[in-house]
């Protein structure tokens, strides 16, 4: 399957500082996003300390495939989801330690999604209130669960989704990187299919903008960054009260079968690995 | 409140009324005013209100959205408009005051904690302690802790009961599906289920299954006891002790 991919980062209409973070690395189909917390400057740095852990762990696996495996991990993972977990444990001890060594950088934390494909495997691994989707046969599918206080009223019954959504606990995290010498992560892998679309996202996004609305504008929008820019500007509109933060992820389809020739033209307008646009 | 009303046959179907929030209009069961219509996509339009006033936006729907027989991509609508989205007419009412913007609504109903905050352990277990009691009293907490399993009833697959682990199972032939289908002409994908906070939501792939005899163009929540129906394969899906 081809890939592009493309991701938009914004203060919002609120906030003065970007605590969000994200990064492409398109020669490994490696995607992350963190939303930091803490005061000042704090969460920025969480946030990209974040980020940078994962995808240096992760781009060593080839220099150095023997890595120790950190936390809980199922015996028929693949290697980049062992891989993708350990990451995010290191993340955070890295978060943690920082926070201890620096007196003034106490109680800075950030959310982490990532998501890191192989072929047609999709390794996801999860902490905190962003989140990731998958846009598929037109339904979008939430891969990742909240780790919110409100959110897991909602899982024992005792909110609805409608009463979460007007509760003012929403902020409140049960999980966080860096606030814990260790923690739980989510990880799992899914099975991808030519046309799946993949979306990560800070709760900037899906805090002001509903479901059905990020389905339409990922099904109308074919180009990722376009996309990512549109829904955005949707939360924007919304008042943006938080940072926002998308990264859009397209499989299409490999035109390597017979009408590839007719195809040839639409190639042509990609970038180098396919990809467009993301920093 | 301004409100839209769905009429087919000069009948009205359901009425909406459009508040702070978007209405999204769609075949899924999902969109504040489903039109269960095979002419219409799944997000086929939406209205909202912006500086005062109520516009309609087409989502790239394939047979497209009409005010007052024109084909629009986005429009402002006016009192007594029809809007024509595949056989169905949608009356728009704008009588009423405006809704207040998103943000200020919002922010009136409850004074929100604004930084994000992580609980430390002990804060977060009483908080988790104290939910618990509250759920159980509401004898939610119980039906929680069962395990969900889908049951073949009928068909060709590779095991007789699965038990739903991730947030995602697939159903259909393709050698990655938790429930493979067998048979020569089997969709690679023919229906997803997808665990969220409150249940597990059955949506379409290829095909679009049935539930308890009907059939659902978009994701539906799964009660215990429900009957699938997709691809020739009977799956009941319940929650085991």
């Amino acid at each position: 399957m081809r890939i592009v991919s493309g991701g938009v980062t914004d203060v919002g209409r609120v906030r003065t500082n970007n605590e969000d973070c994200f990064r492409i690395v398109a020669p490994l189909n490696l995607f992350v996003l963190a939303d930091g917390m803490g005061g000042e400057a704090h969460g920025e740095i969480a946030s990209a300390l974040a980020v940078e852990t994962v995808m240096k762990h992760c781009l060593d696996a080839e220099t150095n495939p023997a890595a120790r495996v950190l936390g809980k991990v199922e015996p028929n993972w693949s290697a980049n989801t062992k891989r993708l977990s350990t990451a995010v444990h290191l993340a955070n001890r890295s978060i943690f330690k920082s926070a201890q060594e620096h007196m003034e950088q106490h109680g800075m934390g950030a959310t982490l999604t990532a998501a890191w494909i192989d072929g047609t495997k999709l390794s996801i691994a999860h902490v905190g209130d962003s989140r990731a989707y998958l846009l598929r046969g037109g339904n979008l599918l939430q891969l990742t669960r909240d780790h919110s206080l409100v959110a897991e009223q909602v899982r024992r019954g005792i909110l609805t989704i409608a009463e979460a959504e007007e509760s003012e606990m929403q902020s409140v995290l049960l999980r966080a990187l860096g606030a814990q010498p260790e923690i739980e992560v989510d990880a799992e892998e899914h099975t991808l299919f030519p046309r799946d679309v993949l979306l990560l996202c800070s709760d900037g996004l899906t805090r002001v903008v509903t479901e059905p609305e990020i389905a339409g504008v990922l099904q109308a929008e074919p180009d990722p960054v376009r996309g990512a820019e549109e829904l955005v500007a949707l939360a924007n509109e919304r008042g943006g009260p938080d940072n926002i933060t998308v990264v859009v992820v397209r499989l299409l389809k490999d035109s390597k079968g017979w009408f590839s020739w007719l195809r040839r033209g639409e190639r042509k307008n990609l970038g180098a690995n396919g990809n467009a646009g993301g920093n | 409140m301004p409100k839209l009303s769905l009429m087919f046959d000069n009948k009205i179907v359901k009425e909406v009324s459009v508040g702070s929030r978007p209405v999204t209009i769609g075949r899924a069961p999902d969109n504040d005013l489903p039109v269960d219509n095979l002419a219409v996509s799944n997000y086929h339009a939406k209205v909202y209100y912006e500086a005062g006033r109520m516009v309609i936006e087409d989502l790239n729907s394939l047979n497209g959205t009409f005010v007052n027989d024109l084909r629009i991509e986005r429009s402002t609508l006016h009192d007594g408009d029809n809007v024509h989205i595949g056989k169905h007419t949608i009356k728009v009412d704008t009588s009423g005051d405006a809704p207040l913007p998103w943000q200020t609504g919002r922010k009136a109903a409850a004074p929100r904690i604004n930084e994000t905050m992580v609980l430390d352990t002990k804060e977060r277990r009483q908080m988790l302690q104290q939910a618990a009691a509250m759920g159980e009293s509401m004898q939610f907490a119980s039906t929680r802790m069962k395990v969900p399993t889908l049951v073949v009833l009928g068909g060709k697959s590779d095991q007789k009961e699965y038990v739903l682990t991730n947030k995602l199972t697939v159903i259909g032939k393709s050698a990655m599906a938790t429930i493979r289908l067998k048979g020569w002409f089997k969709p690679q994908m023919a229906a997803q289920i997808n665990q969220r906070d409150d249940g597990y939501y059955l949506g379409p792939g290829d095909k679009v299954p049935t539930v308890n005899g009907t059939p659902i163009p978009g994701p539906v929540r799964l009660n215990n006891g429900d009957m699938i129906e997709v691809s020739g394969v009977k799956l009941n899906f319940i929650f085991r002790e």
